[in-house]
C-alpha cells in the first residue's frame, strides 16, 4: 500500500537525502525543506521504500503538497 | 421504632447506595476497562479522608419512566477529602447509574460540592463519566430555563482555585463544557470521549455518521483540537496524573505554590548542555533534553505534549519551587510559532500567572509563521494572545535566549521589554528583528543587485549582518543582563528565582482588559 508524504510547512526544497528505491525507517528524513531560516525535515510516517520523489531541490512547496510517495 | 432500628435502617440505606447501579452494571463498567466512581475516589484521596455528601439523593420523581426505580446517589458521588495531605472537593459521575446522566438532584449535589471548593478555596476535581443531561428530567423549559449555573460558577472561580476535569468515560454536551472551562484535562485512552453533541445527535442534526472515538476520543482532543491536556493509559494512570498536576499548585490563588525539599544540587552544571545544540544555527535539536538538564531531577509534567508541538509547556521544579517552562521546540516546524502554539503558550502563561507559578522562557524561535495560510487563519489575532498573556503576567519571569530570538518571537517569549526579572543569553544567541539572510535581502537589495557578483556580495553582507546580532552587542547595550555558559543555566535560574520571590507589580485599576481572543 502506498502512502503520500506531504509537506507540513510551506518552504523551499533544500536537500533530498533519499532517492527512489531507498529503504527508510519511521521518522527518517525523506526530504529537507528550508523554511523560517531553518532546515526542516519531512519525515517518513512509517518504515517503507521510497517509490517516488515528486520535488526537486530549490522548488517551492506549499503546506499539504505531496513531496514523495512511500511504498 | 427505637434509635437502634433507625441506625440499622440508615446503614441499610447507605449500603444500598454504595452498591451503585448494581452488580451487573458494575461488572459492565469493569469489563469496559473502567473503575467505578467509588473506586476512583478511593484511589484519588488519601486513605480514610473522604467524606461523602448527598449519598441519599435519588431522582427527582418527575419523569414517569423513572417511577419506582432507584437511582443510588442519583448517579454522582460528591464530597471532600485529602489529596496528598491537602483538601479537595470532588464530583465523580457514576456511569453505572443511568449512565451518569446529570439529573436534577444530582446537580444539586454538584452545586454543593462546588460550593465547598469555591467558598473554602480548595481545588475542584471532576471525574467525568457521563452521558450528559438526563433528558427525562431536563426536558421542557420549566427547569431548563434556570439551569447552567455550573458553567458560570466555574468561570467565576477560574484562577481562584485549581480546577481539574478528568475525562474517564463519555462527556457530552453539558459534561463537555466542564472540561472546556477547567484548567487541566487528562483523557483516558480508549474509554473517554467528549463532544458537544454525541454521535446520535450528530446523525440526527447534520446527518453525519461518526463514532464517539472519531468525534471526540483522546487522540482527537490531545493531538488535533487541543481541548485536552494529556492522554493517559487507564484510570489508575489518570488519577496519578491528577495528583502530580496538583502537586505543583497552591490550594488557591492567595497561597504560594507548594515547595518540596530538593536534593538535586542547585549548582549542578550539566556538561551535556555544551553539545545538545548543533553547531549549525539552521539545524534542529530536542529542547526537552535541555529542559530536563535544567530542572530538578530532570522531571517535568508536560501539558498538551501532543498538540502544537512546536512549543513545549511544562510544569517542573527548580530547587523544589514549582516553575512553568515555556520553550520553543526547534524539532517541530523549526520552532516557528503558529496559531495553535500561540494559543497553547498563552493559556499556559495565564495558568501559571493565576496561581503564582514563576515562568521560565527558553528561547529559540525563528519568528512567527508567515504566508497566505496563516494570515487567513488569523495569526495576528492568535499571536496577540501570547503578547497579551506575557504582558499581563506579574509572576517572576526568567528568560534564557539560547539561540534564535527573532521578531515578535523574541517579544512573546518574554524579551527585555516584557519585564523579565532576569534575561540572559547563551553565546549562540541571535537577537534581531529579522534573520541575517532575510534582513540582508531587504536592507542591501540594491547593493546586491548592482554588484559584479551578487551571490558573493550577498554572502559578505550576511556575514556582516550576523556580527550585529551577537548577544555581546545586546549585552554591551546592557539590554541583556549577562551572557552565560549554558552549563551555568540551572544555577543562574535558581539564584534569579530566589531574587524574584518578593516581586511585586501593581497594575493600574481596570475592570479587566480586552483579551484578544
Amino acid at each position: 500500500m502506498s502512502e503520500e508524504i506531504k509537506a507540513h510547512i510551506t518552504g523551499v526544497v533544500f536537500q533530498i537525502p533519499t532517492k527512489k528505491g531507498d529503504k527508510v525507517g519511521a521518522g527518517d528524513p525523506v526530504i529537507v525543506l528550508e523554511s523560517m531560516k531553518m532546515e526542516i525535515p519531512v519525515e517518513a510516517p512509517r518504515a517503507g521504500v521510497v517509490r517516488e520523489i515528486r520535488v526537486q531541490e530549490g522548488q517551492t512547496v506549499q503546506e499539504g503538497d505531496t513531496v514523495a510517495v512511500l511504498d | 421504632m427505637g434509635m437502634k432500628d433507625h441506625a440499622d435502617e440508615l446503614a441499610r440505606r447507605r449500603a444500598k447506595a454504595r452498591q451503585m447501579g448494581g452488580d451487573d452494571a458494575v461488572a459492565r463498567q469493569h469489563a469496559a476497562g473502567k473503575l467505578t466512581a467509588r473506586e476512583r475516589i478511593d484511589r484519588l484521596f488519601d486513605k480514610d479522608t473522604f467524606t461523602e455528601i448527598g449519598i441519599h439523593a435519588t431522582h427527582a420523581g418527575i419523569a414517569p419512566d423513572l417511577a419506582g426505580r432507584d437511582t443510588p446517589a442519583d448517579g454522582v458521588i460528591t464530597g471532600f477529602g485529602k489529596v496528598d495531605g491537602r483538601l479537595a472537593s470532588v464530583i465523580a459521575y457514576d456511569f453505572t447509574v443511568m449512565a451518569g446522566s446529570m439529573g436534577r438532584n444530582a446537580e444539586t449535589k454538584c452545586n454543593r460540592a462546588r460550593e465547598i471548593a469555591y467558598t473554602k478555596r480548595v481545588p475542584m476535581i471532576w471525574l467525568i463519566d457521563s452521558a450528559g443531561a438526563r433528558i427525562q428530567e431536563a426536558i421542557g423549559s420549566r427547569w431548563f430555563a434556570g439551569s447552567g449555573v455550573l458553567f458560570r460558577e466555574e468561570s467565576v472561580f477560574s484562577g481562584v482555585v485549581p480546577q481539574v476535569a478528568a475525562m474517564m468515560g463519555p462527556g457530552a454536551a453539558g459534561t463537555a463544557y466542564i472540561p472546556a472551562l477547567a484548567d487541566f484535562v487528562p483523557m483516558v485512552k480508549g474509554t473517554s470521549n467528549m463532544a458537544l453533541g454525541g454521535p446520535p445527535l450528530v446523525k440526527a442534526v447534520v446527518g453525519e455518521d461518526i463514532t464517539a472515538e472519531e468525534l471526540g476520543g483522546s487522540k482527537i482532543h490531545t493531538e488535533i483540537s487541543g481541548v485536552a491536556d494529556l492522554e493517559v493509559d487507564d484510570d489508575e494512570h489518570c488519577l496519578r496524573v491528577i495528583k502530580e498536576y496538583l502537586s505543583y499548585f497552591p490550594s488557591h490563588n492567595q497561597e504560594p505554590p507548594p515547595v518540596i525539599a530538593c536534593d538535586d544540587p542547585v549548582d549542578r552544571r550539566d556538561d551535556e548542555l555544551l553539545t545538545m545544540m548543533p553547531d549549525s544555527p539552521r539545524r534542529a535539536y530536542d529542547v526537552k533534553k535541555v529542559i530536563r538538564a535544567l530542572v530538578d531531577h530532570g522531571r517535568m509534567l508536560e501539558l498538551k505534549p501532543g498538540w502544537a508541538k512546536n512549543i513545549v509547556t511544562a510544569l517542573a521544579r527548580l530547587d523544589g519551587h514549582p516553575v512553568g517552562v515555556v520553550a520553543n521546540q526547534p524539532m517541530v516546524l523549526g520552532g516557528a510559532l503558529d496559531l495553535d502554539s500561540a494559543d497553547k503558550a498563552a493559556r499556559f502563561i495565564m495558568l501559571c500567572d493565576a496561581f503564582g507559578i514563576p515562568l521560565v522562557f527558553l528561547q529559540d524561535v525563528p519568528g512567527f509563521m508567515v504566508g497566505r495560510k496563516v494570515e487567513r487563519a488569523g495569526i495576528i489575532r492568535h499571536g496577540a494572545k501570547m503578547l497579551y498573556a506575557v504582558s499581563e503576567a506579574t509572576v517572576p519571569k526568567l528568560t534564557v535566549v539560547m539561540r534564535k530570538a527573532y521578531g515578535a518571537g523574541y517579544f512573546v517569549m518574554c524579551g527585555r521589554a516584557y519585564e523579565p526579572d532576569l534575561i540572559v543569553a547563551w553565546p549562540t544567541a541571535e537577537i534581531s528583528v529579522m534573520g541575517p539572510e532575510g534582513g540582508t535581502n531587504i536592507v542591501y537589495r540594491k547593493e546586491i543587485a548592482a554588484a559584479a557578483n551578487p551571490d558573493e556580495e550577498r554572502a559578505r553582507r550576511v556575514e556582516d549582518f550576523r556580527k550585529l546580532i551577537s548577544p555581546y552587542i545586546a549585552a554591551g547595550a546592557a539590554l541583556i543582563d549577562d551572557v552565560i555558559d549554558p552549563r551555568d543555566t540551572r544555577p543562574t535560574l535558581i539564584r534569579a528565582l530566589e531574587m524574584a520571590r518578593t516581586k511585586r507589580v501593581d497594575r493600574p485599576w481596570r475592570k479587566h482588559g480586552v483579551m484578544p481572543v
